[in-house]
């Protein structure tokens, strides 16, 4: 039934919206239903037609008023959001710089630096992430409810501190920085603006990470005992968060990394240990291997 | 650290199990949603009042039964934090209130409209489930996709006056959130929705276009042509 009076039709028809278009390759919205094309009309209808056409032209109705109003609102509503979220942005990127000057002054722990020097530099960006972590609460109190509204602006932030906190925490006590600790060191309430629990446990998998590198380093050094403490620690923390039902998620794929970096610490264990260069360390080492396996 | 880590566990559970409460209701709503959707397509020159009659009896059902699961789950700050999870659903839902609305008065139900009607659903003490922008702004750009199909058919039942005004309607919209799309919260889904909003405006204006400008060269009692007319589309 496709006669060629529709084809010729159809063809006129996209020209014309060639022209008109804005978006010239979207072809495919010529759609002419079949029953447009033997569509009839009386004169009076023609009429009507023209009649509302050109009622677009008169003053708007209560209809449209009604509805441009309620779309204003809505723009000086997204753009107050989009104006919270810029200054949200500025933040984190302050979060950020502050994160990378704590990272650099720790990575001297792996050229051997002293431990407590080192920590004392590093600390010195803990008062100012607590500052701007302050920032960032106050910002999102001005909008109770909506934290997760923005939660992805700082997200990825909070986790890398937290990584660093937790290894900090770790070189110090060799023990884990828990999920309130970490909240207490950055000055944040769960009450009002807290650390969310997964950001926490997914900078605690980053910090397992940084794990393999730092023991490699100090049995370089000389320091034959760490691979003991540091599988001891890494060993437990992996049996915790096995307690944890994960979703397919990031933090799922987090944890799946951790046991290859409980497997390097494993093997530098092992090679310290077969050499007998652990003296010290001998009885409690055993200790060690009962709890890996 | 065991004990800390079992504390962490319930949180998970508890969210993990509330999300999939959530993903559920949100689902179940769409569905029925969607039912009310083609109810209202069935609307034809004559039975108007009965089909959106009935339409609206089964709203206040999805909204009586489902939202109202909806609402329960959420509180605080799980308005943000699981929209992902319910977002579909409510989207759908505001679809459905805003056709059936339109079908009825010719005008858009606002979203603070919306949002009254499901303030009885939650009790007093708790913060009321309250729809936010964005996911009233998605569910509208899916409104207009079903206002071309409504559009196209009315054309077919011989209600011209009718598809012109969905014609007006539909392109104010589309005005209106043009200025909106580029600053919402997920602008890239918007994005999308927007060039499918386009193609429907721009079907039902060739459709009246086609009307237009052809219509005359059929002339013949109306009535008798709109039984042919019916005859061929059924077809």
């Amino acid at each position: 039934m496709k006669s060629a009076f529709r084809s010729a039709i159809c063809t006129a028809l996209e020209f014309s919206l060639r022209s008109l278009n804005p978006n010239p390759y979207r072809k495919t919205l010529v759609l002419l239903p079949r029953y447009v094309v033997v569509f009839p009309a009386k004169p009076s209808h023609f009429t009507s037609m023209a009649s509302s056409e050109s009622g677009s032209h008169a003053p708007p109705s209560p209809t449209v008023l009604n509805l441009e109003r309620q779309f204003e609102e809505f723009r000086h509503q997204l753009d107050d959001s989009g104006n919270l979220r810029e200054r949200i942005r500025s933040i984190a990127l302050e979060i950020e710089s502050a994160t990378r000057l704590m990272q650099s002054s720790l990575l001297l722990i792996h050229q051997s630096g002293p431990i407590p020097e080192v920590l004392e530099k590093a600390k010195g960006q803990i008062g100012v992430l607590k500052e701007l972590y302050n920032k960032l609460a106050e910002i999102i109190l001005e909008c109770p409810g909506q934290y997760y509204r923005y939660h992805g602006d700082w997200r990825s932030e909070t986790q890398t501190v937290v990584s660093l906190l937790a290894f900090m925490h770790w070189l110090e006590t060799e023990g884990l920085l828990l999920h309130a600790e970490a909240e207490e060191k950055l000055g944040l309430k769960s009450s009002e603006f807290g650390l969310d629990t997964e950001d926490y446990l997914i900078g605690i998998c980053f910090m397992s990470n940084d794990l393999p590198r730092y023991v490699v380093n100090r049995v370089t050094a000389g320091d034959y005992d760490c691979p003991r403490k540091v599988l001891k620690f890494l060993t437990d923390l992996h049996a915790a968060f096995r307690m944890l039902n994960l979703r397919n998620d990031f933090l799922r794929k987090k944890f799946d990394g951790m046991k290859y970096d409980l497997r390097r610490v494993e093997e530098v264990y092992y090679d310290v240990k077969i050499r007998g260069l652990a003296t010290t360390g001998n009885t409690t080492g055993e200790q060690g291997d009962g709890g890996q396996s | 650290m065991k004990d800390a880590f079992s504390k962490y566990a319930s949180y998970l559970n508890d969210l993990n199990d509330k999300r999939e409460r959530v993903v559920k209701a949100s689902r179940d709503i769409t569905m029925n949603s969607k039912k009310v959707i083609f109810q209202v397509h069935r609307m034809g020159k004559h039975n108007k009042e009965q089909v959106l009659e009935k339409a609206e009896k089964d709203l206040a059902v999805v909204m009586n039964q489902y939202m109202s699961r909806l609402v329960k789950e959420l509180q605080g700050t799980d308005f943000w934090k699981l929209r992902r999870a319910y977002s579909p659903g409510v989207q759908e839902y505001v679809e459905a209130v805003t056709l059936c609305n339109f079908c009825k008065t010719g005008s858009l139900l606002n979203l603070d409209e919306i949002n009254a009607s499901l303030r009885p659903l939650s009790d007093p003490s708790t913060e009321p489930l309250q729809i936010n922008v964005p996911d009233y702004l998605l569910g509208i750009a899916d409104l207009t996709g079903e206002l071309m199909r409504l559009a196209i058919g009315r054309i077919s039942g011989g209600e011209l006056e009718f598809a012109q005004k969905i014609c007006r309607f539909v392109r104010e919209i589309y005005r209106e959130l043009t200025l909106i799309a580029p600053i919402m919260d997920d602008s890239w889904d918007m994005k999308t929705k927007m060039d499918t909003m386009l193609q429907s405006v721009m079907k039902i204006e060739n459709a009246c276009f086609s009307v237009h400008v052809r219509g005359s060269e059929f002339p013949g009692s109306e009535d008798a042509n709109f039984s042919l007319l019916g005859g061929l589309e059924i077809e």
